[in-house]
């Protein structure tokens, strides 16, 4: 989560690295639901962590020679992917007990879904830090300049968290008076 | 028992396998990856002398290398400069080598040509190459002369000194006189916020357009920084403006960042260092190919 909160303060950031994620985990998952029954129960979680690394080295190197301008902005996130807790959650939750294909689904819905939240997180961020939306002045002036800051991240996850949660209980009451 | 070399043999096995990949991948995409790096270095040098999207560079422009190296000998030290020499068209470079005081030691011919000075490793075989074998080589700086159809404009340096936290690495821009034409902070590690803003506009363009003898007195003073200074810095006035106001401050001291004295002080201290002993380096060098009349392609 560190990472995820020290890079997204824009839009353009947090889609970067969302798609980031998203590479890392099919291709994790993928790997990971190929070889499971050759990997050693006992050794499972470095197993994931050395796929993971794999992956993430490999997306580092091929965005360094092929996206130099995003690599510029956040090179040293991209490396530290590989402690993102949700993607050795998927390998050890799902893909090392189900087929290739459904990990593969399953990979995408993940890295999608936290690529959804990555963009959700810089909008906000750079809408109240710097009052623009995709690099383009919109405000005129920087409305709350903490946005900016990387603790601002955590306070823009914890609203996103509360938010969920509150759908969540709406959703639930309606379904009782509904019941 | 059987369990542990089981698990042994499959993480060595999986350990192999992904260092196929990477090594894979790297291969592939190392070619690329210098090709990007040398693209931003340029785009970096002719930032710096001022030339960029709305400027073109001129066809007359050259860019000449200077590798500086430390060359021990049974105990003595030589400074080797590898230099370009001049041949219609091509380059070629030859190694001159100095001791302590200045003076020229010898001069020898190498097998490097432009393209493949770039290359660290191919460079430094081939200077190892024109000294013999059984002395000690180290790689110490290098330096850029720019000319414009052949008239010295500028010299461009890099170089790494230590910030607040680790190393600050930057690349400036000086004219021949040794006055300060831009700096551009490449690389550093200083606090978000507070020692980071060494790579600000308003920070670094203070150091834009000092003369040496300022630049070699330079301090760094904690007082606020004057809005209309700040305002120039950053070029959110018209150029006149922009210019008549950093001239005022032209001779004064360097602004400390809020919360970053050190941060500041740090560059402005390296930076200092930097143009002085580059300036000592180069003066010596020029009377030493003058002197002995060697034909360099600056």
């Amino acid at each position: 989560m560190c990472p995820a909160v020290g890079i997204s303060t824009t839009v353009m950031n947090g889609l970067m690295l969302g798609a980031a994620v998203l590479l890392v985990q099919v291709f994790s998952s993928v790997t990971i639901a190929l070889f499971k029954n050759h990997i050693h129960p006992r050794i499972r979680i470095p197993s994931y962590t050395l796929t993971i690394a794999t992956w993430v080295t490999v997306i580092d190197l091929a965005m360094a020679a092929y996206l130099p301008g995003a690599y510029a902005k956040m090179g040293i996130f991209i490396k530290l992917i590989v402690a993102f807790a949700i993607i050795t959650m998927r390998l050890e939750m799902f893909a090392c007990k189900e087929r290739v294909g459904d990990s593969f689904w399953d990979a995408v819905g993940m890295g999608l879904g936290f690529m959804v939240g990555m963009v959700v997180i810089g909008f906000v961020r750079e809408l109240l830090g710097s009052g623009a939306v995709l690099g383009h002045d919109v405000l005129g002036f920087k409305p709350l300049l903490f946005f900016i800051l990387p603790s601002a991240g955590f306070f823009v996850v914890g609203l996103m968290m509360a938010f969920f949660n509150w759908v969540e209980v709406v959703y639930k009451r309606k379904k009782r008076t509904q019941a | 028992m059987k369990d542990i070399l089981t698990i042994v043999f499959r993480l060595t096995v999986s350990c192999l396998m992904a260092a196929a990949v990477m090594g894979a991948a790297f291969i592939v995409t190392d070619k690329a990856k210098k090709h990007n790096e040398h693209v931003r270095e340029e785009k970096t040098m002719y930032g710096l002398l001022g030339y960029g999207a709305r400027k073109p560079v001129p066809p007359t422009l050259a860019l000449h290398q200077i590798y500086r190296y430390v060359i021990t000998d049974q105990g003595r030290q030589h400074i080797g400069y590898l230099l370009p020499t001049g041949r219609e068209g091509k380059t070629e470079y030859t190694l001159v080598l100095l001791d302590l005081d200045g003076k020229m030691v010898s001069q020898q011919p190498t097998r490097l040509d432009g393209d493949q000075s770039r290359e660290k490793e191919t460079r430094d075989r081939a200077v190892m190459e024109a000294i013999g074998p059984g002395k000690g080589l180290r790689f110490a700086d290098h330096t850029i002369v720019v000319t414009d159809s052949g008239k010295r404009v500028a010299y461009l340096l890099g170089g790494k000194f230590p910030g607040f936290k680790t190393f600050i690495n930057v690349m400036l821009a000086l004219d021949p006189q040794y006055a300060m034409l831009g700096l551009e902070v490449l690389e550093h590690e200083e606090d978000p916020g507070l020692g980071a803003e060494i790579e600000k506009n308003y920070f670094k363009n203070q150091f834009k357009g000092r003369s040496f003898d300022v630049l070699k007195g330079l301090q760094v003073v904690k007082e606020p920084l004057p809005e209309q200074y700040r305002q120039a810095l950053e070029a959110q006035v018209t150029e006149e403006d922009a210019a008549r106001i950093m001239g005022q401050y032209r001779a004064k001291n360097i602004y400390a960042l809020t919360g970053a004295t050190i941060s500041s002080r740090m560059l402005t201290d390296g930076v200092k260092g930097l143009v002085t002993k580059c300036a000592y380096r180069l003066d010596v060098l020029d009377r030493v190919l003058e002197e002995q009349k060697i034909a360099v392609s600056f």
